[in-house]
């Protein structure tokens, strides 16, 4: 008997976000298959890849990061060298120097880097807040007044302040918007409607439905993408087809794999070699369950990952 | 499990308003009635112009076109005994959002509407139904297999034939409601499409009940795998439990904001 391909075919589309302005624009979503399932149907927009810088420079990095930045003076001067990796798509600027219980840096100190670095560079830019609730709230509605006309995806509006960054990267600003939840489904669809019931446009919002470093809970996180991509494509769930980013660099770099020096483990050999793995296989698993973009942060990741995401589409 | 699909039953030349637009072409009651359902959640919209003799073609025509263009090429149930008007009505629809829906053949008088259905590429609802109402589940499903023998006869998918069991009125057949159900169980077991007009059921009854009985037998028809129904989408008690029932069939993921998505 012949054999019959049998075609998993959707009638739903992820929805394509556009990042930044102009040339250098870069499309999030815009699928119809399971990741990967080119089989399926063609691939019409490969997954993306952001490069992750601090407003702290190179304060907290390792010494890995801290060469691939040799002689970058200020955060502007990373960002330029950031975007000329080979492999990026977007730029991250990660305002971890906002957390109440870390620097606390105030808003305007923060918000005039995002500016510094948005004027520098004429990239896509993301703009990750300090993951403390109350003060991204301020910090992210802030920034996206400060990069209007930029198109900045601001993340991430959660449960609790959706309503001021929603406000004010969806409606007030016209950027777009990052919905996160913490590994939960329910929660992810919830902020979806929530945001929209807001006013914000279902155009301009793009999930991050969770992180973390493969081997620590990474499981709740697998399945979590697996399920929103199944719902929405194979239940065609207007609630769930925004394009999914996930920030990876900022949950492999603090584990133990990456962080243990060769004296403390010395049968887990190169620990920048240890740290780069732990990166791109993170980022791998993302993409193969649902990821339609990551962020990571060195170099050889980047391009690694690039190279796969060019093989497989 | 796909999602339920609901079809809204409220263009129908039996209420004098819609009948009064249609007859005189006027667009303003039809729009607003096909809002109303489709701000609702209703999926399909049926257009029932009647037998419409004379005239039908002409009036298909126009409704089809006037609800397409103004809401986003709504998929539509085109709803007359006029086979004439059918065809008009589908040589203008536009099918981005859903192949027409041809309501109805049986599978006696009306068994040509599966033919139709067929010649046009639409989805045909089948009612398991001859002359006058099947006594028994034995001859509703020697109906069905005529009905579905003759489509595929004629190269239609099976997903394109959606059969309807025929509700009963529980005022005088309340001995009869557990076949129907019991029927929408088989077809479901044969990997059929199921379908039909709910409210039949609670004909007769005082307004505040129709709404607890449609509902009530929506949620029991699901639990037996039911598809799609012919309802007033308007009635609120009755799609809050088609959500909430989506829901627990797995068919829609749960949000707190659920019923109002």
């Amino acid at each position: 008997m012949p054999f019959t391909k049998k075609l998993q075919k959707f009638n739903a589309t992820v929805r394509s976000v556009e990042v930044g302005t102009g040339d250098k624009a870069v499309t999030l979503g815009g699928g119809n298959t399971l990741p990967f399932y080119s089989f399926d149907a063609p691939t019409t927009n490969t997954a993306k890849i952001g490069i992750e810088i601090s407003d702290m420079g190179l304060a907290h990095e390792p010494d890995c990061i801290k060469e691939v930045y040799a002689g970058c003076e200020t955060v502007a001067d990373m960002a330029k060298k950031a975007i000329t990796m080979e492999g990026v798509d977007f730029l991250c600027l990660r305002l971890e120097g906002g957390d109440p219980n870390g620097e606390n840096r105030p808003v305007e100190e923060l918000v005039a880097v995002a500016k510094e670095v948005a004027e520098a560079v004429d990239f896509p830019l993301v703009v990750e807040g300090c993951k403390n609730v109350e003060k991204d709230a301020e910090l992210l509605s802030k920034v996206a007044e400060a990069l209007q006309g930029k198109n900045v995806l601001l993340m991430s509006a959660k449960e609790e302040n959706y309503k001021n960054i929603g406000a004010a990267a969806g409606l007030a600003y016209n950027q777009l918007v990052g919905a996160e939840s913490a590994v939960d489904i329910n929660l992810a669809k919830q902020l979806n409607v929530l945001l929209k019931q807001l006013g914000v446009d279902s155009g301009k919002v793009v999930m991050n439905v969770g992180s973390s470093a493969a081997g620590y809970g990474f499981d709740y996180l697998i399945s979590t993408l697996d399920r929103v991509k199944a719902a929405a494509l194979g239940q065609n769930d207007d609630s769930l087809l925004m394009p999914i980013i996930t920030p990876v660099a900022s949950e492999t770099w603090s584990v133990k794999e990456s962080v243990a020096t060769e004296e403390d483990a010395p049968g887990w050999g190169c620990v920048v070699e240890r740290a780069i793995d732990m990166e791109v296989e993170t980022a791998v698993a993302c993409l193969a369950c649902g990821s339609d973009a990551v962020i990571l942060k060195h170099p050889t990741s980047v391009a690694t990952v690039s190279k796969l995401i060019s093989a497989l589409s | 499990m796909d999602k339920f699909i609901t079809i809204g039953e409220r263009l129908s030349t039996t209420a004098p308003t819609v009948n009064k637009a249609f007859l005189e072409r006027d667009a303003e009651p039809i729009l607003k009635r096909a809002k109303a359902q489709l701000d609702a959640g209703a999926v399909y919209l049926d257009v029932n112009i009647g037998p419409a003799e004379g005239y039908g073609e002409d009036l298909m025509k126009w409704a089809v076109t006037l609800l397409q263009e103004n809401f986003d090429n709504v998929p539509l149930a085109l709803d007359t005994s006029n086979k004439a008007a059918i065809e008009a009505g589908i040589s203008v629809y536009n099918r981005s959002k859903g192949k027409p829906i041809v309501n109805s053949a049986d599978a006696a008088g009306r068994i040509e509407f599966v033919d139709l259905a067929a010649a046009n590429d639409a989805i045909v609802i089948a009612l398991c139904n001859g002359e006058g109402i099947a006594a028994d589940n034995d001859e509703r499903m020697a109906y069905c297999t005529q009905l579905l023998e003759r489509g595929l006869g004629l190269g239609m998918a099976e997903e394109d034939m959606w059969f309807d069991p025929l509700f009963v009125v529980i005022k005088g057949m309340q001995d009869k409601q557990m076949d129907v159900l019991n029927f929408i169980g088989d077809l479901t077991d044969m990997g059929l499409k199921t379908t039909g007009g709910l409210s039949n059921n609670s004909n007769g009854m005082p307004k505040h009940i129709r709404p607890i009985m449609d509902s009530a037998m929506v949620a029991m028809a699901m639990m037996k795998g039911f598809t799609s129904a012919i309802v007033n989408p308007n009635d609120l008690r009755l799609m809050e439990t088609i959500k909430s029932c989506d829901i627990i069939r797995n068919a829609t993921l749960y949000a707190d904001s659920y019923l109002e998505v």
